[in-house]
């Protein structure tokens, strides 16, 4: 009896996990280079972009929020620091400094990108879902524009150096994946175990019994959007290194995967409840699909998305099912 | 005696390994209404539920016309003449008056919708309520006495064989109570099976035929209303004979504590002032509306107000709870459900969410949290299956304990109590009240709000009653009579002495 | 030779004849990816020489993102500008077919650029890049130069027309050269996407010999996934549209960018230079003018190399 409610009460919880290892045992059926170093490193390093920015997702939706602009103000992010870095190597010379301003800039601009977005929607009382959508064109007309509508290209010798912020590591991890991983798990630990991620979960749940709680509502949120610029600028960071550069399409659509990874890990959309260990699952699940396309000529590539589409549905009905089984 | 409508037979009812119904035998009969009263969390709402086949049966049958039968939901019992009226009502509040009472069986004309037709019927059905509400405007927008008005007419739209009320004048005044009492008997008259609940027994000795007493899932008595008194149903309902429901009074000092000044919330309180002394219950008396809760809130830091608020010497800005709270204010919201609790989230996530920082930084200490959940379980004698479950699925009683055991979480100097025993039992009524006094007596200034006199003058030495936004008087000692605050929150003079209270 | 002599009279024409000013609707793609940027960029650049050769014309240049916002964007311009010609990129040949129909209907000149109508015979004059001839082109330098039974990985566009039509060319070119194609997916155009693709490519063939994708920014991706897998040297990647950098690393003698072909966006030049002479000369041009794809090399990459495109 009690196993069985264990069950019941545990298996909206572990769905993300039972479609992700699902995945991987298609995967090693299908391909017997799935397991390889190469490719697990692979999907994990390519996964870090998004998984950066969703970790901060979901803390936007547990509060309550969304945010539509991170793909966008992500290229912008990638643009800028790339103009910047180039003009600074023309002034500056090329060498570490001009990394280190580089690497400043794109958190800075994150950061204040992201306090723009929370502070329209906190003060001026506009809709996420709307104030975002006009950012996120705003920022992708901006790359646009500053790319000329082409592509903005890291000078070749910074490149270079530039270049072990993604290929290099230690201990045959690459950064970008030691860097996801080491936020995964504060940003774990901030929701669970912290007043902050209290906060948003209580006011995503009720914001009217927060504020009456007294959480400081307003700030808490805009925390959560400069958070989420934060994490962009960091995702940025770790991205530019990879191909040294941005264009238009650079960023494409990333909030559209970050919010359905987030959804995926089990993270109300309405708010209220947010698991940072979810969102990561979710954001592997997302990345295996591709991969598992790629590995494979078992589907025409016309339906990639429609694949991507069923397992985000499946993910997701498994845990409302048993969630509302109570 | 005419056959039953409805009856339960036997009904049990499990939650998970939980059982809160322990067979209960029941009938309605046409043409009867039918009190059912209990404490909070006897098992009154489910019960109604079962009625009205929102839920199944665990064990049992449901009745309807001597024939067993298992409602496929509520839309079924409804189509079936078994139409039941929520205590949170089932408005859209978006939608009009006219497009909620339709809503799902809207009138056609063809295949067009009939605007006229319908809101011409909900005109009728609200004239027949003596309710002045537009059919044309917004749910959003109407008092809540108007939204159970409009609830009303819509059960009165469908042809309602077994009519099943949850409390429905918990939210309405005596002057609505008794145009609602008129319908109902109506509507007896016309051969309806109804079925209220409510905690106030006048209520039910006035208008029930039958009374059925539920206690901790199980029927206690059922009886015929006039061969029982309110004292009699009150014991059925705790299970012990209730002494007195206030404890004596405890007379605070003159020094003054908490100071509001000149306090303007625009378009609602106007220039309102009054102290507040240590170790003293003030109460706030008024008719619902008349800003007795924008009063509150605004001291407390919860409303952009004018004027000045000091607490022993500090001055309280507006419109910054934390600031007050640290100051030693604390505020208990009307709105327990709105305002007060998260209701998905557990006990202890409620409890010290306003003091989460104090439980450790940056970490929260979880022990500390539980530590502190134990202490408020005994303290305030909370009731709660599991202690993980959500809040929302505690009964009213408990949820309002845990509130309070939240709002004293702080330790505040001074508490704002607002409507302290809103839809919750005697028992918990009682047990209340005997708090607020010890809270006092250890030195703490209280201030209580309510809509219930005897609450008022059971607990309050000095009554400051509002209308329409002002303080229209203060009433102390030997004043504080029914009369009194009536005929103040009537905007006339307290002051002359009435006989006819 | 009689060419030229036509351009000659009638860029006097062009200048001699004041008379009324005409308007020369222009829609294209937005700059969502480096072809369409360039495409943009030599768009902006001709317009801008026009305007100042004769004050009598007047542009009207809209970009559009989608089919929808392209016709409603073609509306505007009939309705509120009263053009008197257009040239058009159509974003996708069956929406548009339609509504440009009705333009030319009312007497407005249409060029049609690079994508071709659903139907033939709409437009006045047609000035494209040539599809099956560029994936011929890649096509042809693989039979050439790869041995029999080499093994290649395909990268292929965003799924449309333009797509379709060069995979057909290279595969048509391929045909009996006992070249293997390992696998085929789309990499849309677009450098990050190529990039995922071209590890997953590595992790899953361990011998590749060239690779083939279908634009110069998924070739870039490609580029780089391989030098992270430490496999340059293995095989050689062919892209296509003549990106800048890739017409650098070919005349430096990149052994893993031996050629490029070319796609040249400047036909955009071309198309609204050959309409504002018809418009104003009085004596149009009309009919087909298909550009052909070239081989770039390293003997001929100077020629191809331009340092001020963005592209």
């Amino acid at each position: 009896m009690s196993t069985l409610r264990n069950m019941r009460q545990n298996l909206p919880v572990i769905a993300p996990i039972v479609a992700l290892v699902v995945l991987i045992l298609i995967g090693i059926a299908l391909n017997p280079n799935f397991l390889s170093y190469a490719n697990i490193t692979n999907v994990l390093a390519r996964s870090a972009f998004i998984g950066i920015i969703a970790i901060g997702m979901t803390f936007v939706i547990t509060a309550g929020g969304l945010d539509l602009s991170v793909g966008s103000m992500a290229a912008f992010v990638a643009g800028l620091m790339i103009l910047v870095m180039n003009l600074l190597t023309d002034s500056m010379g090329q060498g570490l400094p001009v990394i280190v301003i580089g690497i400043g800039l794109a958190l800075a601009v994150g950061i204040l990108a992201g306090f723009i977005n929370g502070i329209l929607i906190t003060r001026a009382g506009i809709e996420a879902f709307i104030l975002t959508l006009g950012t996120m064109g705003i920022y992708r007309s901006l790359v646009t524009w500053l790319a000329d509508g082409g592509t903005l290209s890291l000078g070749y010798e910074m490149r270079e150096m530039y270049r072990p912020v993604y290929y290099g590591g230690i201990m045959g991890l690459s950064w970008p994946i030691i860097v996801f991983a080491a936020l995964a798990i504060l940003g774990e630990i901030t929701m669970r175990h912290t007043a902050f991620g209290r906060h948003c979960a209580a006011i995503g749940s009720n914001e009217k019994v927060a504020r009456y709680s007294s959480v400081a509502v307003t700030r808490v949120k805009l925390a959560t959007y400069v958070l989420l610029g934060l994490l962009v600028g960091i995702a940025v960071v770790m991205y530019v290194p990879r191909l040294g550069s941005a264009s238009a399409t650079t960023g494409l659509l990333w909030e559209l995967e970050a919010i359905a990874a987030v959804i995926i890990g089990g993270t109300l959309l309405k708010g209220g409840f947010g698991r940072v260990w979810g969102t990561v699952v979710g954001v592997l699940i997302l990345s295996l699909i591709g991969n598992l396309l790629n590995l494979t000529d078992v589907v025409s590539p016309y339906l990639n998305g429609a694949i991507q589409g069923v397992v985000i549905i499946l993910a997701v009905v498994l845990q409302r099912n048993t969630g509302t089984a109570r | 005696m005419t056959d039953p409508v409805l009856a339960l037979d036997g009904v049990t009812k499990s939650f998970g390994p939980i059982e809160i119904l322990h067979g209960v035998d029941f009938a309605l009969r046409p043409g009867e209404v039918h009190a059912l009263i209990g404490e909070n969390g006897a098992g009154k709402s489910t019960t109604m539920k079962i009625l009205a086949g929102y839920l199944d049966p665990t064990g049992g049958q449901v009745m309807l016309d001597g024939k067993p039968i298992a409602f496929a939901g509520s839309d079924q019992a409804e189509d079936l003449g078994v139409i039941m009226i929520h205590q949170e009502f089932n408005l859209a509040e978006h939608l009009s008056v006219d497009q909620n009472v339709f809503l799902g069986r809207e009138m056609t004309k063809g295949w067009r919708l009939d605007h006229k037709a319908m809101r011409d019927r909900t005109a009728d059905l609200l004239k027949r309520l003596q309710c002045r509400v537009d059919p044309g405007a917004r749910v959003s927008g109407i008092s809540v006495p108007d939204k159970q008005m409009v609830e009303i007419a819509k059960a009165l739209s469908r042809k309602a064989r077994v009519l099943i009320m949850d409390e429905p004048t918990a939210v309405l005044t005596e002057r609505e109570t008794e145009i609602l009492f008129e319908q109902v008997e109506r509507l007896r008259a016309e051969g309806v099976a109804i079925l209220y609940t409510s905690h106030k027994l006048g209520e039910v000795k006035r208008i029930a035929d039958r009374v059925t007493v539920l206690r901790d899932g199980t029927m206690v008595r059922s009886d015929l209303t006039a061969d029982v008194t309110e004292d009699d149903m009150a014991a059925a309902m705790v299970g012990r004979e209730l002494s007195d429901l206030f404890p004596p009074k405890v007379t605070g000092s003159d020094e003054p504590i908490l100071t509001a000044r000149n306090i303007t919330v625009p378009g609602i309180v106007h220039d309102a002032s009054l102290t507040l002394h240590k170790g003293e219950v003030l109460g706030i008396g008024g008719l619902v509306g008349s800003g007795r809760t924008e009063l509150a809130e605004a001291i407390a830091g919860l409303r952009p107000r004018s004027g000045t608020v000091t607490l022993m010497d500090h001055d309280l800005p507006a419109n910054d709870v934390a600031q007050a709270m640290k100051a030693g204010l604390a505020y208990l919201t009307e709105d327990r459900k709105g305002a007060g609790l998260l209701l998905d989230k557990s006990l202890r996530e409620n409890l010290t969410l306003p003091l989460l920082e104090t439980f450790g930084s940056p970490l929260i200490d979880r022990k500390r949290e539980e530590a502190a959940l134990d202490r408020a379980i005994e303290d305030f004698a909370i009731r709660a299956p599991a202690r993980d479950m959500a809040v929302g699925d505690l009964s009213g009683g408990n949820q309002q304990k845990l509130l309070l055991a939240k709002t004293l979480l702080s330790d505040p100097q001074v508490v704002i109590i607002d409507e302290p025993t809103r839809g919750i039992d005697i028992g918990t009524k009682q047990q209340i009240y005997t708090l607020i006094a010890k809270l006092a007596a250890e030195g703490r200034s209280i201030i209580v709000i309510s809509s219930e006199m005897p609450e008022l003058i059971g607990l309050a030495s000095r009554v400051v009653v509002m209308h329409a936004g002002r303080i229209a008087g203060e009433l102390a000692g030997a004043d504080v009579t029914e009369g009194g605050i009536v005929r103040l929150a009537m905007g006339m003079d307290g002051t002359s002495k009435d006989s006819a209270a | 030779m009689k060419k030229t002599l036509i351009a000659t009279t009638a860029l006097i024409g062009l200048t001699a004849m004041p008379a009324l000013s005409e308007t020369i609707g222009i829609s294209i793609p937005a700059a969502t990816h480096g072809w369409a940027g360039a495409l943009n960029f030599h768009a902006e650049r001709t317009v801008e020489r026009l305007k100042e050769a004769n004050p009598d014309l007047d542009f009207v240049l809209t970009t559009t993102s989608d089919p929808g916002q392209q016709v409603s964007d073609l509306e505007d311009m009939v309705a509120t500008r009263g053009i008197d010609a257009l040239v058009v990129l159509p974003f996708e040949s069956e929406p548009l077919t339609g509504p440009i129909q009705r333009i030319a209907d009312s007497g407005v000149w249409v060029t049609v650029v690079d994508r071709g109508l659903a139907q033939k015979g709409i437009e006045d004059l047609y000035v494209a890049g040539d599809n099956d001839s560029f994936g011929r082109t890649a096509g042809t330098y693989f039979a050439d130069t790869l041995d029999e039974g080499a093994k290649i990985v395909v990268m292929r566009g965003i799924a449309s027309t333009v797509d379709n039509e060069r995979v057909a060319g290279f595969e048509a070119a391929l045909d009996g050269s006992g070249i293997e194609v390992l696998a085929m997916d789309h990499g849309n155009w677009n450098r990050d996407t190529a990039f995922n693709l071209m590890q997953d490519y590595l992790s899953r063939f361990p011998e590749i010999d060239a690779v083939w994708a279908a634009d110069d920014d998924m070739a870039v991706g490609a580029l780089a996934a391989i030098e992270q897998a430490g496999r340059e040297g293995e095989m050689i990647v062919v892209g296509g549209a003549g990106m800048k950098e890739m017409v650098d690393r070919i005349r430096n003698n990149d052994e893993t960018v031996p050629v490029n072909v070319t796609y040249p966006p400047a036909m955009i030049s071309t198309a609204i230079e050959m309409t504002a002479m018809g418009l104003t000369s009085g004596a149009p041009f009309s009919g087909d003018f298909i550009i052909a794809s070239q081989l770039i090399t390293p003997e001929n990459a100077e020629d191809f190399y331009f340092e001020d495109s963005p592209y």
